[in-house]
């Protein structure tokens, strides 16, 4: 019955297209006819996608599907958020599938009061939204032997910039009442292996919280599902996904991951623990490496600079190998711990160039190039690198990372 | 009424502060939510290990158990001789990032064995293979030079890992010591 009808009203539509269509034709015009209407409205799709001719891509991967992730496409990226389907991914034991109904976070320890929450009870708390970056610590250890991606999706493609809506770590130690002397937080995630790092208790005072919405949505899957901490400004393993448990303690936990994996060797065999903060860094995210110019002319550069530590102050540009620096213009909103799109104009001449950016933050902290990392980190530092990137622009326009 | 409950909210704040200090101290308004619960319920969550090693489960394991583990469960991917099969994700536990040596407490590699491995099938080793795993990789790496160890909780506990003093805090890295200073 239904569809008979939908069926009328379409067939009444058609005519009614058809006698527009005559009478255009009857003027003699040389407007470019009408596309006439478009796709029916399908009631059954009720998340929309994209259109058909947009491809931006994760890059996703792992070589035994358990441990790995995928990599944000940073070259087609425009202005400061990351959808959320096209945010970073990395695991350690793969996504787990969890009912947001049966969903507990036990709080513990050097509490007065130790509790369950459910997702339920999480959601009735004071809520704040930010946004914020994140980045894996192992963001561009790739390259810091030599330039080896092609894109800046494969090296730079481990950072992202969400909106978190969540409640304050802060509101929940006060609501339990912290004693003893604690100082420091184990963060725990559901997911297979049981995530844990340790998180000192002044950033879960200052700007920590556990994050139930990204960008106007529920979590997705890979991004914690239902419930993930954000540690604005610290490596992207401190923001544990699908978060289960906080104890707080008076030491840290020094548990597998910041130790091995994320802790960084020094020269003279030392380790650098509990590196944290993802320093200044910026990026030219287009034109960029694998892309083309089409002959000289003008060309918009545009990229992204973030701080762990603080707000971008500014970002210069060079176009001719670091020679001379300008000022980019910082395309707001600029927020602390958050990506800020940059942009600046530029008319290349044609000749061979490499483009370059670096990043101040409102510490005073400015991007180092390769050399000063090698100085602090040595050769086999690899985490946080953070050092400025070199885009090679050949005389056919060819852009291609040189580091 | 008032003036008896500000007294209260007085009297707690400074017996806060001789523990805590003021800096987390406020009289925020408590929100009732979530649901209290006792030691019985924790445990059932609580299976972490402090370096102190409290956490640490009964039983124990030794090296010739570690090695029969190993071989049936983990050498698929680490390898014979924990080299890493780079197909399977799995670097060499021997040197690099991921150098079992580099761990400056024994009490985080039993954690993460019994937390995290075998990669597929988490969480099903029984307490004694852990051990007996934990035995087995540091006397693999040379970390423990004894064919026969046997380990437990407190032998877990302490050893010394000859790491541990070279772990450092980087001015640089703008954390300060002073968040690190009980470690
Ligand atoms: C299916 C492959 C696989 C199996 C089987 C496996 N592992 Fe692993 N193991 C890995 C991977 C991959 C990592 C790195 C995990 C990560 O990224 O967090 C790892 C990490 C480790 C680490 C920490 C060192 C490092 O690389 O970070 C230890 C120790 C370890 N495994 C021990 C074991 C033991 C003991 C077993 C057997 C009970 C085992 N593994 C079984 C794949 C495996």
């Amino acid at each position: 019955m239904k569809t008979n009808r939908r069926h009328f009203m379409k067939a009444g539509m058609a005519m009614s297209t058809a006698l527009l269509a005559d009478s255009a034709l009857a003027q003699d015009t040389t407007l470019i006819p009408s596309r006439g209407p478009g796709e029916m409205i399908d009631s059954s799709v009720t998340y929309a996608d994209r259109s058909p001719f947009v491809k931006d891509a994760k890059m996703r991967g792992s070589a035994n599907g358990l441990s790995g992730g995928g990599f944000t496409p940073l070259q087609h990226s425009r202005g400061m958020v990351t959808p959320s389907g096209l945010h970073f991914e990395v695991h350690h034991s793969g996504v787990p599938e969890i009912d947001p109904s049966e969903h507990k976070l036990l709080i513990h320890g050097l509490v007065d009061d130790e509790k369950i929450f459910t997702m339920e009870d999480l959601l009735r708390f004071p809520s704040v939204s930010h946004f914020h970056f994140l980045e894996c610590a192992g963001n561009g250890m790739g390259e810091w032997m030599g330039p080896r991606g092609k894109t800046v999706q494969q090296t730079h493609g481990l950072t992202s910039c969400s909106e978190w809506t969540g409640v304050p770590l802060k509101v929940l130690l006060n609501e339990l009442g912290v004693r003893g002397d604690p100082k420091w937080l184990l963060a725990e995630g559901d997911d297979g292996a049981r995530m844990t790092r340790s998180i000192p208790i002044w950033k879960a005072m200052d700007d920590a919280f556990l994050a139930y919405a990204q960008n106007g949505e529920f979590l997705r899957p890979e991004q914690g599902f239902p419930l993930r901490l954000i540690v604005p400004g610290f490596e992207g393993n401190m923001n544990v996904k699908w978060i289960r448990r906080l104890e707080v303690g008076d030491k840290p936990w020094w548990t597998h991951h910041e130790n091995t994996e994320y802790a960084d060797p020094r020269p003279k065999d030392e380790i650098r623990a509990f590196s944290f903060y993802m320093e200044a860094r910026s990026v030219i995210t287009s034109p960029s490496g694998g892309m083309k110019l089409n002959g000289p002319g003008f060309y918009e550069i545009s990229g992204l600079g973030w701080s762990g530590a603080g707000t971008v102050s500014k970002v210069e540009i060079s176009t001719d190998d670091g020679k001379t620096w300008q000022g980019a213009s910082l395309q707001g909103p600029v927020l602390p711990k958050c990506h800020t799109r940059f942009t600046h104009p530029w008319r290349w001449d044609g000749k061979e160039t490499t483009i370059l950016s670096r990043c101040t933050d409102d510490t005073g902290y400015t991007q180092p190039t390769y050399d000063e990392m090698y100085k602090l980190q040595g050769p086999i530092g690899m985490m946080h690198n953070n050092a400025i990137q070199k885009w090679h622009v050949a005389q056919d326009g060819e852009i291609t990372n040189v580091r | 009424m008032f003036a008896k409950h500000s007294k209260i909210i007085t009297i707690t704040a400074i017996a806060t502060s001789l523990s805590f200090g003021a800096l987390y101290a406020t009289a925020q308004e408590k929100y009732g939510i979530g649901t209290s619960v006792g030691p019985d319920e924790i445990a059932k969550y609580d299976n972490d290990i402090h370096i102190d090693g409290t956490g640490l489960p009964e039983g124990s394991g030794n090296v010739a158990l570690g090695r029969e583990i190993y071989e049936y469960q983990c050498a698929l991917c680490h390898g014979e001789k924990l080299e890493g099969v780079r197909e399977m994700g799995a670097q060499t536990l021997h040197e690099g990032r991921r150098d079992i040596k580099k761990l400056p407490y024994a009490t985080s590699l039993f954690d993460f064995i019994r937390r995290a491995m075998p990669l597929t099938d988490p969480g099903t080793l029984s307490n004694d293979e852990a051990y007996g795993l934990t035995a087995f990789l540091l006397v693999e790496t040379g970390v423990i030079n004894d064919p026969n160890l046997t380990l437990d909780a407190e032998s877990v506990k302490a050893i010394k890992m000859p790491n541990r003093d070279k772990f450092i805090i980087d001015p640089a890295s703008r954390f300060t010591a002073k968040d690190l200073e009980d470690k």
